[in-house]
């Protein structure tokens, strides 16, 4: 036997030859996400100074960025105003879905009834409905934060209904073999086992209901939010305010996307998507 | 040794009179088991063994209160199993460990005890657990999560899990059946030790004669769908059994008279088995 089979069987070289694994975890947890990032923006700098494209086409990474640096308040108050009713819509979609999907779990019925309505949501363009909920909310956050939610209550509740099914049966019979009642199989099993459909569920929502919140904007209603000054930007050509409206937004969802999975790594240390081999 | 602190009965036997069980699947009515007759007296080591598919493991369930009879009566003890199940009387052991991932072992074994409040349940005090662990070899292991154990450790803290509440009635559905064979040995010895220090009267189904002749005092036989008592076969054979002894004659001699009721039932059935 080889010396490279012998230490493959005792573990200590992963089965891909080495690329990325134990040895250097640093590096896929900390190094690879800012890669694939360095390369797109490297790469969107060189083509706009090499080939000479317009800023009012394309301005280079660096003038935007050079332009967030100078107007940190505007960017940081509108953001502050998007990301609330993102998040607002986020727990709405996710109160809602867990409510329905607990009912439909328990219940075909239940099910059978409601699932023609969530079909329903599924197929109809969200981004439809936001005039709709404008002319019944008028100027509010409500309309945003309802869009939002919209976005993302689908992959919740579809997520959450598969997780509080389909639990072990064999552990469902060990708890019912001692009478537990419906509750206690509910806290003790049903949600803990949905918890990572829940999360990979989350993962993609929160960015989800952030596109949400900003086709809100975009439909009016609104005097603040960086959908608003992206809508505003686009009719007037201020460029830079416009790019820096799409950066920041990009920004967003990627910090909101790494909190989910920060959470997700801290609360599913047990479940088999958080092995790090 | 385990010590029994209960405020269920220590003991209880089980009681079977023409039961029947069908299930309906697809419009279509399949009879699992049909005048299923026998009794367990308090305290034995019964296994069941009989072809696939012919209502072991229904039976199981039917003694757990796990299903409903469709005919004939089943008594755990003098209550019906539903009774049974509400006062805590069965401690189940599936194939598969069903251990809850995200729980370490501590925490699984407290678990059980404290469900089904206002009926049977009592809570563990740490040095019971202390000792289940210890009896189970996994005394440094009550932090760990499941994922963290080998398969053969994880049916070790199923086992420990049955135990923790002290129940009369042990019901084991080939509970080592997806284990290695150097393990599920070891498992059945371990077995032996704990049921020997506690009244737990054990219904263990297994496809294994060699293991139900090392377990049981008795082997009840049942034959293919619908699933029928075919032979009842006694096994004398001095406890403790030790390592080794399926070496000796009696346990050969026990092994193939089991085979041959087995080739009986095996032979003798409806093998649709459908009405």
């Amino acid at each position: 036997m080889s010396n490279v089979l012998r230490a493959r069987r005792s573990g200590s070289v992963p089965a891909d030859g080495g690329a990325v694994g134990p040895g250097r975890p640093w590096f896929g947890a900390y190094v690879a996400p800012f890669v694939g990032l360095a390369v797109l923006f490297g790469g969107w700098e060189l083509y706009v100074r090499l080939a000479g494209v317009s800023p009012l086409t394309l301005p280079a990474p660096s003038r935007v960025i050079r332009h967030l640096a100078a107007e940190p308040t505007f960017y940081l108050r509108n953001g502050w105003v998007t990301l609330a009713e993102a998040l607002l819509g986020f727990a709405l979609a996710l109160t809602v879905a867990l409510l329905v999907a607990t009912a439909m779990a328990h219940s075909r019925s239940v099910e059978r009834a409601t699932m023609p309505v969530i079909v329903l949501v599924q197929s109809t363009p969200v981004a439809v409905l936001a005039p709709i909920f404008l002319l019944w909310f008028g100027f509010s956050p409500t309309p945003k934060v309802l869009v939002a939610a919209l976005f993302a209550f689908v992959p919740f509740v579809s997520n959450a209904l598969t997780g509080l099914r389909s639990v072990d049966q064999d552990t469902l019979e060990v708890m019912r073999s001692v009478d537990a009642g419906t509750w206690e199989v509910f806290w003790h099993l049903r949600v803990p086992h949905a918890l990572p459909a829940l999360f990979a569920a989350g993962r993609i929502c929160v960015s989800l209901a952030l596109v949400g919140a900003v086709i809100g904007e975009l439909y009016g209603g609104s005097t603040e939010g960086l959908g608003y000054q992206a809508r505003i930007a686009q009719s007037r050509s201020l460029v830079d305010q416009l790019w820096g409206s799409v950066l920041s937004l990009a920004v967003m969802g990627i910090l909101l996307t790494l909190l989910v999975m920060a959470l997700e790594r801290r609360l599913l240390k047990w479940h088999t998507s958080q092995s790090t081999v | 040794m385990l010590e029994p602190m209960r405020t269920t009965p220590d003991r209880a036997d089980v009681l079977a009179e023409r039961v029947s069980k069908a299930f309906i699947v697809d419009d279509r009515r399949t009879q699992a088991l049909i005048g299923l007759d026998f009794q367990i007296q308090a305290g034995q080591f019964v296994s069941i063994i009989g072809p696939s598919g012919c209502g072991k493991s229904t039976l199981l369930r039917l003694v757990g209160g796990l299903l409903a009879v469709d005919g004939g009566r089943i008594t755990v003890g003098g209550r019906s199993p539903q009774e049974g199940r509400r006062a805590k009387h069965f401690g189940l052991v599936p194939q598969t460990p069903a251990l809850l991932p995200w729980r370490t072992v501590k925490e699984n074994l407290t678990l059980l005890p404290r469900l089904n409040h206002g009926q049977g349940s009592r809570v563990m005090d740490d040095e019971r657990i202390d000792e289940l662990l210890v009896a189970v070899g996994l005394a440094r292991f009550a932090d760990s999560l499941p994922a963290e154990l080998s398969g053969g450790m994880q049916q070790r803290v199923s086992l420990a899990r049955a135990l923790a509440l002290r129940p009369p009635i042990l019901l084991m559905d080939e509970p080592f059946a997806a284990l290695d064979e150097i393990t599920r040995a070891s498992m059945r010895f371990l077995l032996l030790e704990l049921w020997r220090d506690t009244p737990a009267t054990v219904m263990f189904v297994t496809h294994s004669i060699e293991e139900a002749v090392l377990l049981s005092d008795r082997v009840l036989v049942l034959s293919s769908r619908p699933g029928r008592l075919a032979a009842e076969i006694v096994i004398e054979i001095d406890r403790p059994r030790r390592h080794g002894i399926e070496d000796a004659d009696s346990f050969h001699h026990h092994a193939a008279l089991v085979r041959a009721s087995l080739d009986r039932a095996t032979i003798g059935a409806d093998p649709a088995g459908a009405s």
